[in-house]
């Protein structure tokens, strides 16, 4: 598919001069003769533009802390912060052996509501009364505090207020200074939430952990149990996952995810300082994989087969590919007859934009237009551009831990995978380790990319490119409804999911065919215009 | 509320200090909505552009419309410098991309913290950029002092204020103010005045701009809501009917023009209910000196026949019913009116007059058993009061949902928000037309109740049997 040049001049018209210097440099139009252009991302929406970012607490709090089923979570500050954090990312959590029912407070949301006399005189006293309330009623494992954009102004100091709660209880109580205010979208978040999780969770668990091939999958946040078909297939074949990061994830196993032989990334964005702070630490090599479509699971779990190069583990991988495929084949096929040549735009988060473009690709469908709402130019680009990012006001404040090798859990990556070092520099040459190419690579020519996309360019683009299907988060979702275009909600599937995998990849593949054939859109034109029409001016 | 596959154990305890699944959301929020009852409006947050973005959310999730909330988007640097020069940029860019005819700005906790004078930022707006043709209207909307349900209030005020005049010319309009309600109900309400003849002004009228047809064009504006025309003239009207019984003074839009501008008050509880849309029939009559138009006298005498015959099941229900004391009130009226005696009556709201509302009301009935009373209420106080009321079905908005999950408590949803059925606007109670479907969803909810434990109750008797005659070997009766 080729697409024609797009007059980014004449998309943006009604912006002011400088909101359009500005956005320019967001947007690239793929050129298959050419390299990679670079594409701003990771800076400041411009005020009273609207877009879809949300907030540094939305990315730690929302995104990364929120979904540990077995820690309390406080948010700290007034109601509005925590009750629109709640549960709207449908990330599913169940009890397992190691952590029972009643450990289980996902589904709950609690707030200090702040109100005014807490604003003026501080709010110090009432987290830590909370704190106490909250380990007399639940006794829970462990607690998070978050903060929220008032408590940086009023001064509370939450380093102090958690300490003093962790020896009051002997339990430990974490903070996130992750004010709303701070970096330019949810992206800081999830940094600040990686850089706790790392200092103070991973690593503490003393529990050996036993399994032949040890993973972590992390950067999965289970919504509509897509955590649960990927274990599942995993298990298959002979792998044991310590932990997610961190849909339907426990404090307990979080705890000693340093065991592992593998770690497997699948959100880049959210998680990579993670992978990236294990491996210097422990060692631990990490792989990119993608559990979203079909091909792309089949090339995952190769990739992850090869990694530990064991004959047995590679012919199991095989014949469960092999079983999964044959099973969910013939629907596939059905479904692709409906979607086959149709055309999407895909506006959703950090990395599912990517994802997503292979499931499609696996029913015939291309992506014309693609956009995160808060990665950062390695997302777009690849790794390699790490070193070359300036970094800005904005990114500094998000403070970087400094981490060196463990001295006594560190083991060199080759042993982790249990190789000789040869094996495994040649496993390191083929450039799948620790790597992430970015989103450019699977860009049809022609097509767009597009950094914090706002309403009125989404509404340009479609005017432009007549996609026939939307995947995006539910803010802007009716806008494309009222142009007439139908649309999937990304962020929490419509109520819909699992999508991962080879199941996941039908129930998708049936929502998408059913949004695609809604009757509905059929009937727009009444009979009387319709007759009109036909009968000629 | 997540659809999480656990059920959690029935803890009913609360930490007071802790608002544990909370039951209302915070003060822009309802000024938001309230600005989108205003024609050709734009909201704006000013604050960081997390609260922005959630306030869409939440009301993308319920209204299922686009829904554009602009933000100042204020980082860490202004935090300590100030949101001065973001906001005129805010300013800047949506009068270029909107170009709205008015511009509500709302405050959000960290600008109210950082102390920001919108008043002064807007008057040297208004200096450097000369005669501009929006209008600005500022709301102070701090959530650490109250709710979604304050803000609404508070900006529906404060955009009559913006366009107040004393030099208003009398003339026979008059004003009808609601509080947050679905669209389906300002459409029901807009009817019946209609009906009835009488010239008026409904603020804020969201009823089409957030419930658009669909019309094959996004226009970035939606057509409806109260033009700034009409606005203007409220101060200058016969009288004004304000559903706003629980509403308190200070931030009271009806008070407000008759304490300024001498336009008498009319406060009234919503039309939901007979007693209740008696009240604003009657106030209709006494306005207007005609008698009640025949087809609404019709509707009036379907529904007074329609409660006679579901009496023998609304008799045994006890709702728990929770949300706005607005709509909190309500339905708490027409249940008593049914025989459904309100288990529990909650509301998250602190800064209301419902308690008193609710204390003549439950006077004027004569329940033996008195409903549970909860004000700044959050799910963990409701849950317990219910469980411990009795409660066998429950009125109010999605937030509620583990009452079902964990307690097979149904709920007949109403209210905002309503995230996890579809049609959360759509929602019809008002008028005796209104009232009436209402009261069927409400019955309906209890039979379907009833008719599927009746089948678990058949099954377990008949496992029993089975179970008896496995036992003591083939017997016949
Ligand atoms: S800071 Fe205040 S205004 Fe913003 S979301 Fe939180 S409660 Fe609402
Ligand atoms: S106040 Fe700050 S933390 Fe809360 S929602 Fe708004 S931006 Fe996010």
């Amino acid at each position: 598919m080729t697409l024609s040049k797009v007059d980014m001049d004449e998309l943006m018209a009604p912006f002011p001069d400088k909101v359009v210097r500005n956005r320019k440099k967001h947007i690239v139009q793929k050129d298959c003769t050419e390299s990679c252009q670079q594409i701003e991302a990771n800076t400041r929406t411009v005020p009273g533009i609207i877009t879809q970012r949300g907030c540094c607490y939305a990315g730690c709090k929302g995104v990364v802390v929120g979904p540990i089923k077995d820690m309390v979570t406080i948010t700290h500050g007034p109601i509005g912060c925590a009750y629109y954090s709640w549960g709207t990312r449908r990330n599913k959590i169940r009890a397992d052996d190691n952590t029972p029912a009643e450990d289980l407070y996902g589904a709950m949301c609690f707030s200090t509501d702040m109100q005014e006399s807490d604003i003026v005189f501080g709010g110090e006293k009432k987290l830590a009364k909370m704190i106490d309330e909250i380990v007399g009623i639940f006794h829970p494992r462990a607690i998070n505090i978050c903060a929220t954009c008032p408590i940086g102004l009023i001064g509370d100091d939450l380093g102090a207020v958690s300490k003093a709660a962790e020896e009051r209880h002997g339990i430990q109580v974490l903070h996130y200074d992750c004010e709303g205010y701070k970096g330019v979208s949810q992206s800081a978040g999830h940094h600040i939430a990686n850089n706790q999780i790392m200092e103070h969770i991973i690593g503490k668990g003393t529990d050996k952990v036993d399994g032949k091939y040890l993973v972590n999958f992390l950067g999965e946040y289970n919504i509509g149990g897509d955590a649960w078909e990927i274990e599942k297939l995993l298990e298959q074949i002979g792998y044991k996952i310590v932990s997610t990061l961190t849909g339907d994830s426990a404090y307990v196993n979080i705890r000693n995810m340093h065991q592992v032989h593998l770690n497997l990334v699948q959100c880049h964005r959210s998680i990579n300082y993670i992978a990236d702070m294990m491996e210097t630490k422990y060692g631990t090599p990490w792989l990119k994989v993608n559990f979203i479509g079909i091909e792309a699971t089949i090339e995952s779990l190769r990739d992850i087969a090869q990694c530990f190069g064991d004959k047995d583990l590679i012919k199991r991988t095989e014949f469960v590919i092999e079983k999964e495929l044959a099973a969910v084949t013939p629907e596939i096929e059905r479904y692709k007859k409906i979607c086959n040549g149709k055309s999407a735009f895909a506006f959703v988060g950090g990395s599912r934009s990517h994802h997503y473009q292979y499931l499609l690709r696996d029913l015939g469908m291309d992506v014309t237009v693609a956009g995160y709402e808060f990665a950062h130019r390695d997302d777009y680009e690849g790794r390699e551009v790490i070193p070359t990012i300036k970094s800005d006001a904005d990114s500094r404040n998000i403070p970087e831990l400094h981490i060196e090798a463990d001295q006594e859990m560190y083991e060199e990556p080759h042993i982790h995978l249990k190789m000789s070092k040869e094996k495994y520099d040649e496993l390191v040459a083929s450039g799948k380790l620790g790597n992430y190419e970015g989103m450019y690579p699977d860009m049809v020519d022609g097509g767009i990319m597009i950094d914090d996309a706002n309403h009125y360019e989404t509404e340009e683009l479609i005017e432009i490119f007549k996609p026939d299907l939307i995947f995006t988060g539910i803010k802007d979702k009716y806008i494309s409804h009222k142009m007439g275009v139908p649309s999937k909600q990304m962020h929490s599937y419509d109520y819909s999911g699992p999508y991962t995998c080879f199941r996941g990849a039908v129930t998708f593949a049936e929502d998408v065919a059913n949004a695609l054939s809604t009757p509905a859109w059929k009937m727009i034109t009444p009979p009387w215009d319709k007759a009109d029409i036909e009968g000629g001016e | 509320m997540p659809d999480s596959n656990h059920t959690s154990s029935n803890r009913t305890d609360t930490a007071k200090q802790v608002n544990e699944n909370q039951c209302h959301m915070c003060m822009p929020l309802g000024g938001v909505i309230a600005f989108k009852g205003v024609e050709g409006s734009m909201a704006l947050v000013h604050g960081s552009q997390g609260c922005s973005t959630y306030m869409r959310l939440t009301n993308v999730e319920h209204y299922h419309e686009p829904i554009d909330v602009a933000s100042s988007s204020l980082n860490e640097k202004q935090t300590i410098y100030g949101g001065e020069k973001n906001l005129k940029k805010a300013l800047d860019n949506v009068r270029r991309v909107y170009n709205p005819k008015v511009i509500g700005i709302l405050t959000t906790c960290l600008t109210e913290t950082m102390g920001e004078d919108l008043n002064r930022i807007i008057a040297s707006y208004k200096a450097e950029k000369g005669e501009i043709y929006t209008d600005i209207i500022p709301v102070s909307t701090p959530s650490y002092d109250k709710s979604h349900t304050e803000g609404f209030w508070t900006a529906t005020r404060d955009i009559i204020a913006h366009y107040a005049r004393k030099d208003i010319a009398y003339h026979r309009k008059i004003n009808v103010i609601v509080p947050h309600i679905s669209t389906a109900d300002i459409k029901a309400i807009k009817l019946i005045l209609d009906t009835w003849g009488v010239d008026y002004t409904l603020l804020p009228d969201y009823s089409m701009t957030l419930d658009r047809p669909f019309a094959g064009k996004y226009a970035k504006i939606p057509e409806g809501g109260t033009s700034t025309a009409d606005i203007a003239e409220m101060s200058g009207g016969l009288v004004t009917i304000q559903f706003g019984l629980t509403c308190e003074e200070s931030i009271s839009p009806g008070h407000y023009l008759e304490e300024n501008f001498g336009v008498p008050l009319i406060n009234l509880p919503l039309p939901i209910g007979i007693g209740n849309t008696d009240m604003f029939m009657d106030a209709l009559a006494r306005i207007t000196g005609k008698t009640m138009p025949k087809n609404l006298g019709y509707e009036r005498g379907w529904l007074i026949d329609a409660m006679a015959d579901s009496h023998k099941y609304n008799a045994s229900a006890r709702p728990a019913i929770y949300g706005e004391p607005e709509l909190v009130y309500a339905y708490a009226s027409l249940c008593l009116e049914n025989g459904s005696v309100p288990s529990v009556i909650a509301s998250g709201s602190v800064h209301s007059r419902l308690a008193p509302a609710l204390d003549r009301l439950l006077e004027e009935s004569d329940c033996d058993e008195m409903p549970v009373i909860l004000e700044g209420a959050d799910f963990s106080m409701i849950e317990a009061a219910a469980l411990e009321t009795g409660a066998n079905i429950a009125i109010g908005h999605s937030g509620g949902r583990l009452l079902t999950e964990n307690h097979d408590i149904r709920i007949v949803r109403a209210g905002f928000p309503i995230h996890d059925r579809e049609g959360g606007q759509r929602i019809l109670s008002a008028g005796y037309a209104g009232t009436l479907t209402f009261l069927d969803r409400f019955t309906n909810t209890l039979l379907e109740k009833k008719h599927s434990s009746y089948r678990e109750l058949r099954k377990q008797e008949l496992l029993s049997k089975i179970a008896a005659v496995t036992e003591t070997g083939f017997t016949t009766e």
